[in-house]
């Protein structure tokens, strides 16, 4: 039964979900709550089906492709929208929300599927350092809604503006504290994530298997992305004007659009990192370091997925088990 | 059945009639007693707010009930006044109409300002008055029960509720709930202690602010609405302190230059780390100079923002009237069939009595000429039997539900009876 369910399903769930708080715009209805968080909850449920179904029949999900992350994020945001819908049943939060729970299924069915191959050594690491990734990526999203939410509410308070009555947002002192909460916790989980990602590193490096070398363009990005974070989460909490208010909703913005800058950019950008047997064939460096030998062994087992893969791969790169090569 | 409601309201009376004519719970209660005694088998209910006085009465017969005379007199009588004092300003609704008006009225699409919420609960302590003495009955109980329901629905359905009107309210409920999520931790400074300083202190108090500072002029003044409020009164003196300190300030004093001037708020600024201030100045000269609402954390409305959206508000409420009415329009129908076709019960039981005492009479002949037929076939047989009943009855029931719609179905009810011979 689990088989049947697809992407389809609880996306398709989630653009009712929006459809309907979209409709908040043009009239009032005393159902569409009860509508919309019944689509959402059946997308949710889906969605979890979903995922647990691919954890059971493909070997290392929900973590290990790239796919398998996106999905994984986008199930995490949905249930923090449910938790909010929960607490603020009259804010317009799925408008905020909902487009980026689509925007990462979609990036989820653009990506590759394929496990990428690890040593079971490093199994534990790798787990982590995809854990704490998707954390941390996970807070920023939050952490841009709830500041672009801020910016909005702030401006028609300075403008002396009501609040519109069909879009109704949380009030300016909870989405500073989302803001506050949501820049801390994803410099933390980013952090986290970059140094588990090194030790994982160090301990492929030590067993000469699949280890990305120090200068990979991909350990700069996460490096980066994880001082940008620290800092912004340093200033928000050492410098006391930027305690509150709209210098926190910037950073949180900043945030994420310095990671959607260098999630765009990725496939742009050569990197070896989770690279499988044949394009570290490409490059004399990885080459060198990857033992290529043990094919099977690598597709038995999966390593983790973090957001600094590829997006997409061209079906000529993508690798098969020795046993469908040969069929 | 008479339905009859007997009243003023701000419509048609002045506020003097209605001063007179209004009664607080206490006298209300003696004037449902004094009903009962004087029409004890008319129901009533008395609705008295500050804007309305307004017996409701409900007989099951036409011919029953007190007349618009009697009611007036009841009501002159209850406050010792000469009939001819109110009567001219008495008005009255019955039938359909008196339906409408109650629904419109707990819909609070009658009221001064259209869309208050207080009415409601009027509606209902009215009522409930009317049931602890007795004075309510099952067809008051069905048209007040149909009034909440109704008040709930324009409620629901329109955002008539939803807008304020007055500025105290706009600037708690409107502004201030959108800065702050709550209000128990938050430190409340007044500055001044005019009478829209009271009010505004009266919606954030509800909000449940509890550290409220209060600076006068006057430190007596100060120091009595502070106790009002469970707040503390302070020196003139310490107002850049306190100031520094605030999350919302509500600001009245009668001063005719500013009395927070930008070069003053900088200073105060640098030691607030842009911590958020929520300032509602409703002091005419203002308070505070509106170039202060450029720096960054201030939420600064002055009387004039606050009337236009109120303004704004008003031509909201107005613009969700017409849908209310039509729900209002909608309910009334709805309430006034249902009303009739109740009605139409004992006519309806009484043919449907007849018809099963022939189905009795019939099946026990035919049971008595065929002893053979077994347990499965006698119920069989009484099945069809029930079936062919409830066939035949269903054309008259529709017809008298379809009646029903369009008032009360006397003709068809005396054809019923006539027909088949029912009696009463």
């Amino acid at each position: 039964m689990l088989s049947g369910i697809s992407v389809f399903c609880f996306a398709a769930s989630y653009a009712v979900a929006l459809a309907l708080e979209a409709t908040r715009l043009w009239f009032r209805s005393g159902v569409r709550g009860a509508l919309m968080l019944g689509f959402a909850s059946a997308g949710l449920l889906a969605h979890t089906l979903f995922l647990v179904y691919r954890a059971t029949t493909a070997s290392g999900a929900p973590l290990s492709s790239a796919y398998d992350w996106y999905l994984l994020a986008a199930w995490v945001l949905v249930a923090i929208y449910l938790y909010l819908v929960y607490y603020h049943p009259q804010a317009a939060i799925g408008i905020f929300v909902l487009p980026l729970v689509l925007a990462m299924v979609g990036f989820a069915q653009l990506s590759d599927r394929e496990p990428f191959p690890q040593d079971p050594a490093a199994q534990v690491w790798g787990t982590l350092h995809g854990i704490f990734l998707l954390f941390g990526y996970v807070a920023v999203v939050i952490g841009f809604i709830a500041g672009v939410m801020y910016l909005l509410q702030a401006r028609r308070l300075k403008r002396k503006q009501l609040p519109p009555a069909r879009l109704r947002l949380p009030s300016l002192e909870w989405l500073d504290g989302v803001n506050g909460r949501a820049i801390v916790l994803s410099a933390i989980f980013v952090a986290a994530g970059f140094v588990s990602g090194i030790i994982l590193n160090a301990v492929n490096h030590r067993q000469q298997i699949d280890y990305v070398p120090w200068n990979d363009p991909i350990v700069w990005r996460l490096g980066g992305t994880m001082a940008w974070l620290v800092v912004a989460a340093l200033f928000s909490q050492l410098y006391r004007p930027a305690n509150h208010g709209r210098k926190v909703a910037y950073l949180t913005v900043a945030s994420f659009v310095f990671l959607a800058f260098t999630a765009i950019l990725r496939p742009f950008v050569a990197s070896e990192h989770s690279a499988r047997p044949d394009q570290a064939a490409q490059t004399p460096r990885a080459g060198e370091a990857r033992k290529l030998g043990d094919e099977e062994s690598r597709t038995s087992t999966s390593t983790v997925w973090s957001p600094s893969l590829p997006v997409s791969q061209s079906p000529s790169l993508l690798v098969l088990p020795a046993s469908e090569v040969a069929a | 059945m008479k339905l009859q409601m007997v009243g003023c309201s701000h419509h048609n009376a002045p506020l003097e009639i209605r001063e007179r004519l209004a009664f607080n719970t206490e006298q209300a209660a003696a004037a449902l007693a004094r009903w009962r005694a004087e029409f004890p088998r008319t129901e009533a209910v008395l609705l008295s707010t500050c804007n309305r006085v307004e017996v409701y009465t409900a007989t099951e017969s036409d011919k029953e009930g007190p007349t618009h005379h009697e009611v007036a007199e009841f009501l002159a009588e209850c406050h010792g006044l000469e009939l001819v004092s109110v009567f001219d300003d008495l008005f009255e609704q019955s039938g359909e109409g008196m339906v409408r008006h109650l629904f419109t009225v707990a819909a609070s699409l009658d009221s001064m300002v259209v869309g208050e919420p207080q009415i409601l609960a009027q509606v209902k302590q009215a009522y409930q008055l009317a049931q602890q003495h007795q004075s309510a009955g099952p067809l008051t109980h069905e048209m007040f029960q149909a009034a909440l329901r109704v008040a709930k629905r324009v409620a629901h359905e329109t955002a008539i509720n939803e807008r304020r009107v007055s500025i105290p309210s706009v600037a708690v409920g409107d502004f201030a709930r959108v800065i702050f999520e709550r209000f128990d931790d938050k430190r409340v400074l007044v500055i001044g202690a005019g009478e829209m300083a009271e009010e505004t202190l009266r919606y954030l108090h509800d909000a449940g602010a509890r550290h409220i500072t209060v600076i006068n002029r006057s430190h007596e003044r100060a120091l009595s609405i502070a106790g009002q409020y469970g707040g503390r009164a302070a020196a003139w003196e310490d107002l850049d302190r306190l100031l520094v300190a605030a999350d919302l300030v509500v600001s009245t004093t009668g001063a005719p230059e500013p009395i927070v001037t930008l070069p003053r708020y900088r200073r105060i600024e640098a030691d607030r780390f842009q911590r958020p201030i929520f300032i509602l100045d409703l002091a005419v000269p203002r308070d505070f100079d509106p170039a202060i609402a450029d720096c960054l954390g201030v939420y600064l409305y002055s009387v004039d923002d606050l009337a236009t959206a109120c303004e704004r508000n008003r031509h909201e409420r107005e613009r969700e009237l017409p849908k209310a009415l039509r729900i209002v329009e909608e309910e009334t129908q709805r309430f006034l069939a249902e009303l009739h076709h109740r009605a139409t019960g004992p006519i309806i039981q009484r043919l449907r009595q007849g018809w099963q005492s022939l189905r009795d009479q019939e099946l026990r002949r035919l049971f008595n000429r065929l002893p053979e037929l077994d347990e499965p076939s006698r119920a069989e047989i009484e099945q069809s039997f029930d079936r062919y009943v409830n066939k035949l009855l269903h054309p008259p029931l529709e017809s008298l539900r379809d009646e029903s719609r369009h008032g009360a179905p006397h003709g068809l009810l005396e054809a019923l009876k006539r027909l088949f011979h029912l009696k009463d």
